[in-house]
């Protein structure tokens, strides 16, 4: 294509505890083109991001600008260089104000104060650029997700970048949002700006790049520009998520009984959910689709007793209601294991600590005595079935993400579950880890728990689910179950869009190969 | 229920052996501190050594000791208690007016011991209802529970008759007339809370919630109660310490039990608990009261003035807390380079 590329990254090593994130990366962005990087989610797309953005520093390779090498040790260091990153899960303050929050750290000063004024006319032509139609003098924290990532996305632009990496932007959009930053895009490479568009959806990063470069456990597997990709190699590329999900366990779906124990939700109401009805029989996973904030996680609180209904009633398989406390919902045996931080595991502590939290911090009946030697033969058992890579006595947080989750998911294994709610469990993880958890999510629905399943990428939902029930802003939009579930189909439910069918290629049709 | 599996077996994942890496306690270092400064002073001055002597530096460490074995579970939970001096104090006070009132002396001693774990849960009943740190709280209700105290005791020493009862025989007196009755008390009470600590559903509830609050509340402990029951454990157990105090001395001053609580802390953080959460030592706790006592003595033994105690006690903190930092760097760059060969 053109010359020199303006930025070269290679051979980028990192490691995060004892789980290598990435090992081998390597790409080159020309100028004035996006450059997609596509790769399932734990393909180490995010930790590429934050090492551009100054936040970690890579163990090995290098990177180079203007065919100059480059340490890129701080966020300002990245600044000076000239790139800018919207990372995931950008780091905003909700207490401040929209305007406050896009000049973070740099905002302009007139004799010694801040200059509100100069602040607004500065933003105000890119805000209406991107769509953004909210009072600047407001906390960010009262803003929708969107709205919030559109922010963050100004903030980037507002250093005049000229490469602009953009880490899943588009994960909490909705379509008319996506298309509207999608010509943004466009708008900024025709100016000359260099974009790294990192994403997991095959179908964007056709529709808007130049260049794709194909990433999968933090290696480049394949770098090519758009116009030489060939069908074969778009197949390709989509089947690689395929073999992710294992084969359904059909073990209780053959036996003709219609007794078998529900979870019945009628009415249900709180937090972004307005009224919803569904009932979810055990032995199935019955996956709940929907964008961040559709109400999804407020209901998978409120059945795990972290959050109070309004109104409506909830039938468990054990013919009680509503658990009032998580103390309560996991001494019933309902467990909710989520994929966002903040509910992690005690990292300072290990592994065998960990693996008793339940059995031993939550029931009330039982041995008043903690044993270490109890705990220590308890943890080997979930070690050597969940196969986690260390030994028990190694504390927690020295596991990779895959290896969390993995003793998140033990620590309620130890009490036979009837109810199991799972609330992106496969969030962020490495693909070995990622298939050992669908696996287990197969085997506990097919031990007869009731498993719900809430996940923000609908191939998970379609490869994985017995049936998937999309909500749109806290309500139900549809319920689809059999040969018509796949991705697009529940994507175009839950963002409730039906021209966006026509803009996703033909989707990978998950359910004829699981 | 993981015993079927059906996801094909990924190379590698069988778990490595990992060598069993010898772990010190977190106690090693106070115990190291200890030794040290005990031998050097025995062998400075041998006088030190005396039978007699110990035993007068371990009945001076008994209270303060005792109140931060208790602190050793508020620590554990991440919070910090300021207020224990003042409920020491005003246990204490409570106490000793029931008994120059008539009341039965071991029934006011018991009474001083429940208002100690009302003003524990009290603390922490508040900083639920407020949802504050109990550090907060606990700023307010010290000064609260040291103006009841001046209240209830007009600002003076309160000395009850010792004359009835066999009371205040036998906290003052002395277990095979040597071991002094308020060592007995705190050397059980340690070993007790130390058990309760680490071998009992409650202190490992402790200890989890103490660790990551969210993740604890998250597998469904009842991190709530947790917290009201380790704070009433630590006013209980201040309460004690002030009925030990009246009972040995037979008097209540104006400013005992002041400083106190920084005391406990103090010996805590000298004993490995973390101010972070989530790990505690109450032996590590009840050695490291031992370790100030002993420097203190010492440096009356040498002859230094008193006004330097302070500094000492602060310097004695610093020290153990570099020494902690280096100790974390050490591990950590040997597990760095235990990784670096097993990775080849």
């Amino acid at each position: 294509m053109s010359d020199s590329p303006l930025i070269v990254v290679r051979s980028l090593a990192k490691r995060l505890g004892g789980f290598v994130a990435l090992e081998d990366m390597s790409l080159a962005a020309e100028r004035g083109t996006i450059h997609a990087v596509v790769g399932e989610s734990g393909a180490g797309k995010s930790v590429m991001a934050r090492i551009l953005a100054g936040i970690e520093r890579p163990d090995g390779g290098a990177i180079e600008i203007d065919g100059h090498k480059v340490a890129i040790d701080s966020p300002n260091a990245a600044r000076k260089h000239g790139l800018a990153v919207v990372l995931q899960q950008t780091a905003l303050f909700p207490d401040l104000s929209v305007l406050a929050n896009l000049f973070v750290n740099r905002e302009p000063v007139q004799s010694g104060l801040i200059a509100r004024r100069e602040m607004q006319a500065r933003s105000f032509a890119l805000l209406r650029e991107l769509g953004l139609v909210v009072d600047v003098g407001a906390p960010l924290g009262e803003l929708s997700a969107a709205e919030r990532q559109l922010v963050g996305i100004a903030r980037a632009l507002l250093d005049h970048p000229r490469l602009l990496a953009l880490d899943e932007p588009c994960e909490a959009l909705d379509r008319s949002q996506a298309d509207r930053l999608f010509a943004v895009l466009r708008e900024l490479k025709a100016r000359g700006m260099i974009m790294l568009y990192l994403t997991n959806r095959l179908e964007e990063a056709l529709a808007l790049a130049d260049q794709v470069t194909v990433m999968r456990n933090g290696r480049d597997v394949l770098s090519k520009p758009r116009s030489d990709l060939t069908p074969t190699e778009e197949a390709m590329i989509g089947q690689l998520g395929l073999t992710l999900f294992p084969l359904p366990l059909r073990s209780l779906s053959n036996v003709a009984g219609t007794l078998r124990p529900q979870l019945t939700v009628s009415g249900l109401s709180g937090g972004r959910l307005a009224d919803v009805e569904f009932s979810a029989r055990a032995g199935e996973i019955t996956g709940l689709a929907g964008l961040p904030g559709s109400g999804v996680s407020d209901l998978l609180a409120m059945l795990f007793g972290q959050r109070r209904a309004r109104r409506g009633k909830v039938r468990f398989p054990d013919g009680d209601g509503l658990p009032k406390s998580r103390t309560e919902a996991a001494r019933r045996g309902i467990c909710l294991t989520s994929g966002r931080a903040g509910n992690g595991l005690m990292a300072d502590k290990s592994i065998a600590f960990n693996l008793s939290s339940v059995v031993v911090g939550a029931r009330d009946w039982g041995r008043r005595w903690y044993s270490p030697k109890t705990a220590t033969e308890r943890a080997a058992r979930q070690v050597e079935a969940l196969r986690i890579r260390s030994g028990s006595d190694e504390l927690a947080g020295s596991l990779s993400a895959g290896g969390r989750r993995k003793v998140a998911f033990g620590r309620w294994l130890e009490i036979g579950p009837q109810v199991v709610l799972l609330d992106e469990p496969a969030r962020g993880i490495d693909i070995g880890s990622k298939q050992e958890i669908y696996a287990l999510i197969r085997q506990m629905a097919a031990c007869g728990c009731v498993v719900l399943l809430h996940s923000t990428q609908m191939s998970e939902l379609a490869g994985l689910c017995d049936r998937v029930i999309a909500f749109r802003e806290g309500r139900i939009a549809g319920d689809v179950a059999g040969a018509e579930m796949d991705a697009a189909a529940l994507r175009r439910l839950i963002t409730g869009d039906a021209a966006a069918a026509a803009q996703e290629p033909a989707t990978t049709s998950q359910r004829d190969a699981a | 229920m993981t015993s079927a599996d059906t996801s094909p077996r990924l190379a590698g994942s069988a778990a490595a052996k990992t060598k069993p890496n010898l772990r010190l306690p977190a106690e090693t270092g106070v115990v190291v501190a200890l030794a040290v400064l005990v031998g050097l002073l025995g062998w400075l001055q041998r006088p030190f050594l005396e039978p007699a002597n110990l035993f007068a530096l371990l009945e001076q460490a008994a209270l303060p000791g005792i109140v931060a074995v208790g602190m050793v579970f508020v620590l554990t939970i991440r919070e910090i208690d300021l207020s224990v001096g003042a409920m020491f104090h005003l246990t204490a006070v409570v106490a000793a007016v029931l008994i120059a009132a008539g009341v039965d002396p071991w029934l006011s001693a018991f009474a001083g011991v429940a208002l100690g774990m009302c003003l524990g849960l009290a603390n922490g009943l508040l900083a639920l209802a407020l949802r504050v740190p109990v550090i907060a709280v606990t700023l307010g209700t010290w000064w609260m529970a040291d103006g009841l105290s001046s209240v209830i005791g007009k600002g003076q020493a309160i000395a009850p008759s010792t004359g009835e009862g066999n009371f205040f025989p036998a906290l003052s007196g002395k277990v095979f007339g040597l071991v002094p009755a308020s060592v007995v008390i705190f050397i059980l009470l340690a070993v007790t809370l130390q058990t309760v600590l680490h071998r009992t559903r409650f202190g490992y509830r402790v200890q989890a919630t103490g660790s990551n609050p969210e993740a604890a509340a998250h597998a469904g402990i009842a991190t709530a109660t947790v917290r009201l029951m380790a704070l009433a454990l630590m006013g209980a157990v201040a309460g004690l310490a002030g009925v030990i105090h009246l009972g040995a001395q037979g008097t209540v001053a104006p400013a005992d039990g002041n400083g106190l609580a920084l005391f406990a802390i103090t010996a805590a953080l000298l004993g490995g608990t973390r101010l972070s959460g989530g790990h505690g030592s109450v032996i590590g706790a009840a050695i490291g009261a031992l370790v100030i006592q002993v420097a203190l003595s010492g440096m009356a033994l040498l002859g230094v003035d008193g006004a330097w105690e302070s500094f000492a006690i602060g310097a004695l903190l610093v020290a153990a807390l570099a020494a902690d930092y280096l100790g974390r760097i050490w591990r950590s760059h040997r597990a760095e380079r235990r990784l670096a060969t097993r990775r080849g």
